[in-house]
């Protein structure tokens, strides 16, 4: 591909004292496309989140934003770059209406007060966009599905300016309905074609099904990536449940039945 | 796909009964109205109807009590709704009354009197809050200990300087025996008692005056957005931007500037203050709130129901004096009775909304 990717993660290495969190982890994500972030527990997953969203700096490497090395001093500063992070837990309020959730912190006011005209109608038309149609913004968040909420998450972010979609494990806590209604709205949100997304999951099925490109993450490094063509997609499976690790055992309980 | 002609399968349309049953205050409209028929019946059967509904002095009883806990409950229930308590605010009612006596009895002028209390009140307030945000420990016991040491306080001083905890300013407030004219227009102006013609005193306008601006303030502001997702989930809230901190400390500084208010009225509308002055009263205040359909978890409430609350706690409590069948002991049987129902049904009603 000859453009350049939204986003670059080039050598990064995270460290915690002794511990290495992340080594020499590289891979890009580009516009309209997903980018399948895959990995046990512990194999660096929340350490990459962080480090991209500003939580953590990197011990080393860097990261491109457009070709364009950033560097983020805190949170703040990612989200000005174009860094959405939609967390496991989401940052919603449940006894808040939609359209309070989708504006805290950021809320446009007519003179001193609220203006929930404009606020309703922005709700609306971006959840819209990504397939929810939302009949009553006022409503409590509490009476949405999980599925919902983390579209409400998703459209939040994006409202906001991100180019840059970071979805952390957006299908683990939910019903298999609603995950299916998650990787809807992913599929709906890589289609509209200017955002990049990492999908963070520990789901093959998941990453097959929205995937563009992949990587494995395992004990904080990248164990292997490519595009849909170019990795052995069969492969992930054996990957994810551990790859020669698993081997080993399998030689070892072959050795203690003989 | 269904989202542009509207008939997602994955919405539902919520009913006109739905909405009207997440308002957090739907609990305390059916207290208020079932507290109401109560009292007129009962007093009705007793020959006392028109003593207290029917003449300005039974009105008075009642209206100046709800005025007096509500102004506290407001303060309550925003604190609430931000996940915060405030059991010092009776206290520091104690506490500015004695603090603008000595002030006066130490020769300021009233005005100048006045408004250094609001400073000195509203720095405890800050303090307070700041104690809480700071050291994460619940504010239920960081103003327990300003329970104790506000009231405490203004004793001591009073004590120490005047060696009397009551302290008399009548002689600057009140006109001199045996007539001549009132020595201080402020005290007219600011704590006036039925003047201007109008049928009740000060605080009640203020209480009037409050509740509208506190509820215009949490509803239709971001700052009213802030306050709720300061209790509803406070990392959520960060996450976004919100700065919690600072609105949980504000809210400290409003409580204690509502003691404050009440503290320096009463003492300028009774010419003393008294050691005991708003004893209790954080209690009453936290009860209206809860009546009000507060949630003590944080995030959920409003200044509407809180106001209903204050009628609901000064109508069961002066209306007891005039029902001689039941035993003015009772009434606190009754008031406990009523806070229970109440939570159970706003907790009945709460899980409604989150569950559709």
């Amino acid at each position: 591909m000859t453009t350049t990717p939204t986003i670059e993660i080039r050598h990064l290495s995270k460290y915690f004292g002794s511990i290495i969190a992340l080594k020499d982890v590289s891979f890009e994500v580009y516009k309209g496309e997903v980018t399948a972030l895959l990995g046990d527990n512990g194999a660096g997953k929340s350490t990459l989140i962080k480090t991209l969203s500003g939580v953590h700096k990197p011990s080393e490497g860097e990261i491109l934003i457009d070709g364009k090395p950033v560097h983020f001093n805190s949170p703040r500063d990612a989200a000005a770059a174009g860094i959405g992070t939609v967390y496991q837990d989401l940052a919603l309020q449940p006894l808040m209406s939609v359209t309070r959730n989708f504006f805290l912190g950021r809320e446009i006011s007519k003179g001193p007060f609220l203006d929930f005209e404009t606020m309703d109608r922005i709700t609306r038309e971006e959840m819209a966009k990504i397939g929810i149609d939302v009949a009553d913004p006022s409503q409590a968040i509490g009476t949405m599905s999980g599925g919902q909420r983390q579209t409400l998450a998703i459209a939040r972010a994006i409202y906001f300016g991100a180019k840059v979609l970071i979805l952390d494990e957006p299908t683990s806590a939910l019903g298999q309905k609603q995950q299916l209604e998650v990787l809807r709205t992913i599929k709906r949100v890589r289609d509209r074609g200017d955002l990049a997304i990492i999908f963070i999951t520990h789901n093959d099925l998941h990453a097959r099904l929205v995937g563009d490109r992949f990587a494995f993450l395992n004990r904080g490094r990248i164990l292997a990536s490519g595009t849909r063509e170019t990795i052995d997609l069969d492969n992930i499976r054996t990957l994810m449940a551990g790859g020669d690790e698993l081997a080993e055992l399998e030689h070892e309980f072959a050795e203690g039945m003989a | 796909m269904s989202a542009a002609n509207g008939t997602d399968e994955r919405i539902r349309s919520v009913g006109f009964m739905q909405r009207m049953v997440s308002r957090p205050e739907l609990g305390s409209i059916f207290g208020l109205i079932i507290i109401l028929v109560a009292f007129i019946v009962m007093t009705a059967s007793a020959g006392t109807f028109p003593a207290m509904f029917g003449n300005l002095v039974g009105v008075q009883a009642w209206v100046e009590l709800a005025a007096y806990v509500g102004i506290l409950a407001i303060a309550a229930a925003l604190l609430m709704i931000a996940g915060e308590f405030d059991l010092s605010i009776g206290a520091n009612i104690a506490l500015a009354g004695h603090s603008f006596a000595i002030m006066v009895l130490l020769g300021l002028p009233i005005p100048l009197a006045i408004v250094l209390t609001f400073i000195e009140m509203m720095l405890l307030g800050a303090l307070i809050g700041t104690i809480v945000v700071r050291t994460g420990l619940p504010s239920f016991i960081v103003t327990l200990a300003f329970w104790f040491a506000s009231r405490g306080f203004a004793i001591f001083l009073s004590q120490t300087i005047f060696k009397q905890s009551r302290l008399s300013i009548r002689e600057y407030v009140d006109p001199p025996a045996g007539g001549g004219t009132d020595p201080t227009w402020i005290d007219n102006v600011f704590a006036f008692s039925e003047a201007f013609g109008l049928p009740f005193d000060a605080y009640v306008y203020y209480f009037v005056i409050i509740a509208i601006l506190a509820t215009l303030m949490l509803t239709r502001t971001r700052y009213g957005n802030w306050i709720f997702s300061a209790g509803g989930d406070p990392v959520a809230a960060r996450a976004v931007g919100v700065p919690v901190a600072r609105v949980k400390i504000s809210l400290f500084m409003f409580s204690a500037s509502m003691a404050c208010l009440l503290g320096v009225v009463t003492v300028m509308g009774s010419g003393s203050a008294d050691p005991q002055a708003g004893d209790f009263r954080e209690l009453h205040a936290i009860a209206a709130a809860v009546i009000g359909g507060c949630a003590l978890t944080g995030g959920y409430g409003s200044v509407v129901g809180a106001v209903l609350g204050a009628f609901i706690f000064a109508i069961a409590s002066r209306g007891i004096n005039f029902v001689p069948f039941i035993d003015n002991n009772l009434f606190r049987v009754m008031l406990g009775l009523l806070i229970l129902g109440a939570a159970l049904l706003n907790q009945a009603l709460r899980n409604r909304v989150v569950r559709g």
